[in-house]
C-alpha cells in the first residue's frame, strides 16, 4: 500500500497531466511536478548536447567546403548551432542546472547527443548529407516539440531555432542535388555518405513504439509524436529526395501498409571504422544501447574541441 | 556563476512591437550587447535592447509570466 506522500505525489502527477491534456501551458517551476521537471531536463539536455556536438563535427568538415560561399555557409551554421545549444542550456540554468558545468564540467561520455555526432565527417559529401539528414532529424524532432510542448519558455525559444534549422536543411539538400547532378566521383561519394548516414539517422529516433518503455514525455506533452511517427516524418522527406536524385536508400514506400518500410533488419551492426552497416547482422536494442553508451570514435576529440584547454590560463574558469 | 542574466528585446520593423526574443549570460552590459547582437541574429532588427533580468519589474503576479527562457 503506498504511503500518503506517494499517493499525494501520484495525485499531483495525474492532476498536472489532466490539466496539460486540456491545454494548460507550464510557465514556472511552481507549475511543475518532480516527474515533469525531470523529463523536461532530460529532453533539454539531449537537445542542447546535440546542437553543441554538431559544432565541432561541422567545424572539421568545413575545411572541405569547395567554395568560399559554402565555407561561409557552414561556419554560419556552426554559429547557429552553438546559439541553439546556448538557448537550451539557458533554460536549463533557469531550472537549476549549472550551465558552466553542462559545457565544461562533463566527461565526453556524459553528453547526451546521438551516436551520429560521434562520427567523423570526412568529405564534403558527408558534410552536406549531415545538413540534409541530421538537420532534417533536428527539425523533425524540434518541430514536433515546437508544435506540441506544454512548456511555454521552450515553445517561444524554438521559434528562432526552427527558423535557422530550415536554412541548414536547405543548404544540405541543395548541395545533395548538386553533387548528384555532377555525377562521377562526386555522386559516388554522395551515395557512400548516404549509405552510412541514412541508417544512422533512423537509429537516432530510438526504440520502436512496440518496445518503448513508458517515458512520460508524451503524457506531459513535452513532445507530440511517437518515435515511429517521427521516423516516418523524416522518411517522408528524405526518401523522395534521394529517389529523385538517383541515390539509393534502404527504405521504400509500401502502398499496402501506406507507410515507409525499411529494407534491412532494424537495428543492426555498425562498424564505425569502415563506416559500414552490416545488414546480415541484426542486433537487439540492448546491443545498440551498449554501442551508444560506449560512444563513437570522435567523442573525445569533439568534446575537447568544445571545452578547449581546461588547464590553460584562460580555460576552465568562470569568466 | 559570475555572469548576470540579461533579457533580449528586439524590433523587426519600424511599425512593429518590441518583443522578447531570448536571454543570455554576460558579466557586464557591454558584453551583453555584443552577445545579444551575435547570438540573436535571426533577423535584421531595426532595434535591439538588453535588460538585466533583475531590472525587470513584473506587473502580473509573481513568476506567472516568466521572462526566463527565451
Amino acid at each position: 500500500m503506498p504511503n500518503n506522500q506517494d499517493a499525494k505525489n501520484g495525485n499531483a502527477e495525474k492532476d498536472l497531466i489532466d490539466r496539460i491534456a486540456s491545454g494548460f501551458v507550464v510557465e514556472s517551476e511552481e507549475d511543475m511536478t518532480a516527474g515533469y521537471k525531470k523529463s523536461l531536463i532530460t529532453q533539454l539536455m539531449v537537445q542542447g548536447d546535440t546542437e553543441l556536438m554538431s559544432a565541432p563535427a561541422y567545424y572539421l568538415a568545413s575545411k572541405d567546403a569547395p567554395t568560399i560561399n559554402s565555407r561561409i555557409a557552414v561556419t554560419a551554421i556552426i554559429h547557429d548551432e552553438l546559439g541553439h545549444a546556448n538557448i537550451a542550456y539557458r533554460i536549463l540554468e533557469d531550472l537549476g542546472v549549472d550551465k558552466h558545468w553542462l559545457v565544461y564540467g562533463r566527461e565526453p561520455n556524459q553528453f547526451k547527443h546521438p551516436y551520429g555526432f560521434d562520427q567523423p565527417l570526412e568529405d564534403w559529401a558527408e558534410m552536406v548529407v549531415a545538413n540534409g539528414f541530421f538537420d532534417r532529424a533536428g527539425i523533425t524532432l524540434l518541430g514536433d516539440v515546437l508544435n506540441n510542448t506544454s512548456y511555454g519558455p521552450l515553445k517561444r525559444a524554438l521559434v528562432k531555432v526552427d527558423r535557422e534549422e530550415i536554412l541548414h536543411l536547405r543548404h544540405g539538400e541543395s548541395w545533395m542535388r548538386r553533387l548528384a547532378k555532377a555525377g562521377g566521383e562526386a555522386k559516388d561519394l554522395l551515395q557512400r555518405a548516404v549509405d552510412w548516414m541514412f541508417p544512422m539517422t533512423l537509429e537516432w529516433f530510438g526504440l520502436p513504439d512496440g518496445l518503448k518503455r513508458h517515458s512520460g514525455q508524451l503524457d506531459y506533452k513535452l513532445k507530440g509524436k511517437t518515435n515511429d511517427q517521427l521516423r516516418q516524418t523524416w522518411m517522408e522527406a528524405t526518401v523522395p529526395l534521394c529517389e529523385g536524385i538517383g541515390i539509393d536508400v534502404p527504405a521504400h514506400y509500401d502502398d499496402v501498409a501506406r507507410e515507409f518500410v525499411l529494407d534491412y533488419p532494424f537495428p543492426c551492426q555498425y562498424d564505425p571504422q569502415e563506416k559500414r552497416w552490416d545488414f546480415d547482422a541484426p542486433l537487439s536494442w540492448d546491443d545498440v544501447f551498449q554501442r551508444w553508451k560506449a560512444r563513437g570514435p570522435m567523442n573525445q576529440r569533439y568534446t575537447e574541441m568544445v571545452q578547449g584547454d581546461l588547464g590553460s590560463i584562460f580555460g576552465g574558469r568562470l569568466w | 556563476m559570475s555572469d548576470k542574466i540579461y533579457e533580449v528585446f528586439a524590433r523587426k520593423n519600424h511599425d512593429g512591437a518590441l518583443v522578447h526574443v531570448g536571454s543570455l549570460n554576460a558579466s557586464d552590459d557591454e558584453l551583453a550587447k555584443a552577445y545579444a547582437w551575435t547570438m540573436y541574429d535571426e533577423e535584421n532588427w531595426v532595434e535591439m535592447c538588453v535588460v538585466p533580468r533583475d531590472a525587470v519589474i513584473r506587473v502580473t503576479h509573481d513568476r506567472k509570466i516568466p521572462l526566463w527562457g527565451n
